[in-house]
Formats: structure tokens, sequence, C-alpha cells
């Protein structure tokens, strides 16, 4: 194998041991993630705050293998304290990952004794759009037989108080804006999404039609760290990304980009022809 | 700790089967490029097998198939949607004008409530809030300016072909780059998100699979 050769394979492997030994060492009081701007993690408590008591949260899961890594933290904290808050959640996606995530994430809280009836599984709706605008109309049965699952299948959207969607690359909050607000009344859209997201995002936030929205880790993690939740604890397994691990990821990306930039600067004159 | 796996027996076997896989596909970083294309074969079959059990046990069955069977005369529609379930399946034996229809159906339904909701939904929302109005500090109107401007731009760069002047040839150059630096913005928000998903992937090799205690 030539040494060009043994670089390229060699350097991967290189880089994910930096990023074990960077989760390993214990840097988590030193180094931080959560934002230094409370602006995100306030509107979260304003939205989360001005929801009644034991509110019908609609939960559109809609999140994507690839991405679900950097919001799942985020994510169950949410869902602990809406828990935590005395509201009820109804699971509904339209996306088959979404719904295998979903599934993962139900049967997790069935294992952590959530009480089921203040759960409900609308299950996988197909169609994308077509079936948002369907559940303007109506609601299909819920696969568990609860009461309130039965009550959000009967009043549609005037039992649900608020939707959360947890956002993937497929179908996320911007398909709820569009699809859904223009179709009912005063129901809050909040969500989170990955940072992929977050361009087409931030517009939804200035005009109001997203009510909360944490599509950054950093806003994640300043949420996470506003949240003083008490039941709600033992559903959150999470801590987190390693914040040490990010940074020397984010630095080995940052040195391959001025590698490729400087490479051809560097290369001896006459070196590409000669080749 | 992903919190996806228990202590019993089923759940030790998928955390095994999870590192398996997870070391196969990082393998792949390495050269290995055989085991790697066969996890991406089992993920696709995977699912795919997932969307075909999705698709019969909570749609076509509660939704098609039981309602048919208990009331077949009662709501006329269902047989329409059975017939056109039928011609999608049968796509490799029927004629190419039957089975076009479902999924033409399809595609015209996406596109048409696409459409109607990104204006609804996005453009007009949009339009409303960035519109320079009197009484906007000059910040705001500054804002609203730029960012009609760029739209603009943006768009004029997906121009091609046709007669155009030395002035539109500018601005169609201009929002090419601007087009490009949106989109690497956006790759690198695509690269932090690949980032965490490794260290997770990493954590979970470390924490949950060997064991060791943070």
């Amino acid at each position: 194998m030539s040494k060009r050769a043994l670089l390229h394979r060699g350097a991967p492997l290189v880089l994910v041991a930096l990023l074990a030994v960077a989760i390993l060492l214990p840097l988590d009081d030193v180094l931080r993630l959560e934002s230094g701007d409370e602006t995100v993690s306030a509107r979260w408590s304003d939205a989360l705050d001005g929801l009644p008591e034991e509110s019908g949260i609609l939960v559109a899961f809609d999140a994507d293998l690839g991405t679900y890594a950097e919001i799942r933290p985020t994510v169950r904290v949410l869902l602990a304290d809406l828990l935590d808050r005395g509201g009820q959640l109804a699971f509904v996606s339209l996306t088959p990952e979404g719904r295998a995530l979903a599934v993962a994430e139900l049967g997790r809280l069935a294992r952590a004794d959530v009480n089921p009836r203040r759960l409900a599984d609308f299950g996988f709706l197909p169609g994308a759009e077509a079936a948002l605008v369907q559940l303007t109309r109506e609601f299909p049965e819920p696969i568990d037989d609860t009461a309130f699952g039965r009550g959000i299948a009967e009043g549609g959207f005037d039992r649900v108080d608020a939707i959360l969607v947890v956002g993937g690359n497929d179908l996320g909050p911007r398909s709820w804006v569009e699809q859904v607000a223009p179709r009912v009344d005063d129901v809050p859209i909040l969500a989170v999404a990955p940072t992929v997201l977050l361009p087409e995002l931030i517009p939804y936030t200035a005009t109001g039609q997203l009510e909360a929205l944490v599509a950054t880790p950093r806003d994640g993690a300043a949420y996470r760290a506003s949240v003083d939740l008490e039941n709600g604890q033992r559903l959150v397994p999470d801590e987190g990304p390693s914040v040490a691990a990010l940074v020397v990821g984010i630095l080995a990306a940052v040195l391959l980009l001025a590698q490729s930039l400087a490479g051809p600067l560097l290369r001896p004159r006459g070196a590409e022809s000669a080749r | 700790m992903n919190g996806f796996f228990g202590t019993d027996g089923a759940d030790v076997m998928a955390t095994w089967v999870a590192a398996g896989m997870t070391l196969i596909v990082l393998g792949g970083m390495f050269g290995e490029r055989r085991a790697f294309g066969w996890t991406q074969h089992l993920f696709a079959g995977l699912l795919t097998g997932f969307l075909a059990l999705v698709a019969v046990t909570e749609v076509l069955v509660p939704w098609l198939l039981a309602p048919l069977v208990a009331d077949p005369g009662g709501r006329p529609e269902l047989w329409l949607a059975l017939a056109l379930v039928g011609s999608a399946a049968g796509v490799p034996w029927l004629p190419r004008p039957v089975t076009a229809v479902p999924l033409s159906i399809a595609i015209g339904a996406l596109a048409a409530f696409a459409l109607v909701g990104a204006v609804v939904g996005t453009l007009l929302p949009q339009l409303v809030v960035t519109a320079p109005v009197p009484g906007d500090t000059g910040l705001a109107t500054g804002i609203g300016i730029a960012a009609a401007v760029v739209t603009a731009l943006v768009l004029l760069s997906f121009l091609h072909g046709g007669p155009r002047g030395r002035g539109i040839g500018i601005a169609v150059s201009v929002g090419r780059w601007l087009l490009l630096a949106g989109i690497g913005g956006w790759l690198g928000y695509l690269l932090f998100s690949r980032l965490i998903l490794l260290v997770d992937r990493i954590g979970f090799l470390l924490f949950e699979w060997l064991g060791v205690g943070r």
C-alpha cells in the first residue's frame, strides 16, 4: 500500500480515535454548548406557559434517521417537560422513518411507565401534504383506544391546544405551516428541527407562524438547561452530544477545508503538468 | 445513552446487532466497501419492508379492506381506491395507461398541495412581513429591500438560454453566486448534523456496547 493510500485510510481512523477520546474526556464543565442568547428558551417558556391545564398536544413526529441524533436530547426533554406540565401527547407521523422513530419513542415512554391514558397514537398517515389537509378535516381512529385519543378523533383540532412538529428532511415544520396553519384557527405550532432546516425555518419565527423553534444544538442545549424537570427527569437518558468531540470534529473539517483550498497554492509550479 | 434499548435479552441482542452494523458502516471510511455495501442493501431492504408493513397494517387494512368487508356497498369510493391500489401493485403486468393513473394522481395532488401551500403559507406571509411600510425603521426597510433584491437575483439565475442583455447577464451571474453561497451555507449546516450523528454513533459504541462509563 502506498504512503498516500495509507494516509487516506489512516486519517479517518485517527479522526474516529480522536473523537472517541474527546467523548471520554470530562470537559463538560469547561466547554459549554448552550447559547448565551436566551431568546429561544424564553420563547419556548412563554409558549408552554400559555398552554392550558392538561393540554392536548399533537406531536407530529417526522424526524429522520440521519438527523434525529442531533435533536433527540431536546425532543426528549421537551416531551418530558410537556408531561411534567400535565400535557397529553398524541403522536402522528407522515413519513415511514418518522413512524419508526415515533414507535421507538413511544416504546421508551411505555418502558418508563408514563401513564398510557396521557398518550395517543394515530400511527402513520400516507399522502404527505394531502394527508395534512385531510387531517384538518378529520382525524383517523387512534391505534390505542384511550379517552384522550378518542376525544381528538371526534373533536379534531378543536381538542388540540398546540402542535409540536419534530422535523426531519422529508416533511417538516414548513409543511405544517403551509398546509395546516391556514386551515385551523389559533393552534400554535412549535417545532424542533435539525440545523440543516434552520435557513428555511427562521423566517417563520419572524412572521409568528412558528410560535417557537429550536433548530440548532446550541439553542437546544439552552432550552434543556432552562428546564427544571421533576417527574420527567427519568424520561431523559440523553445528556446531549459531547462538546469536546464537536470541537474536534469542526477543527478537523476546518483543517480539511484549509488543506483543500491551500493545496493548489502550495503545489510546486509545473507539478500538475508533470503528473 | 440513546435510551432505545433496555436490558433484557432481545435488547442486548439489538445492541450487538446495532454495534456490528455501526462498525461495518464506519469500516466504509477505511476502505472496507463490500460489507459496507451489504449494510446499505440491508438498510434499504429493512426500510422498504417497514414501509410495506406500515402500509398494510396501518393503512390498507384499517382504512380500505376492513370498511369494505364490513359494508361493501356503504362507501363506493373505497372500491375506486381499491382499483387504484390494484393498478399500482400490478405495474409489471398491466398496460402502462392503466398503471400510470395512480401515479399521475399522486404526483398531481402532491404538486397541487405543495404549490398552493407554498403560496398561501409561505410566499404571501413572507411578502407581507418583508414589504417595507411607512413607519418602519431604516434597518427594517433595508432588510426588506435586500430580501427582495436577493430573491429577484436568485430567481433570475434560473434563466437558461434565450437572448438577454448585458445587465441581465450580470444579474444572472450574481444570482447564481448568491445561490451557491446559500447552498454552501446549507452544506455547512449539513456537515454539522452529520458530525453530531458520527459523535452519537461513537458514543453508542463506547457507552452502550462497550459499557465504558462516562
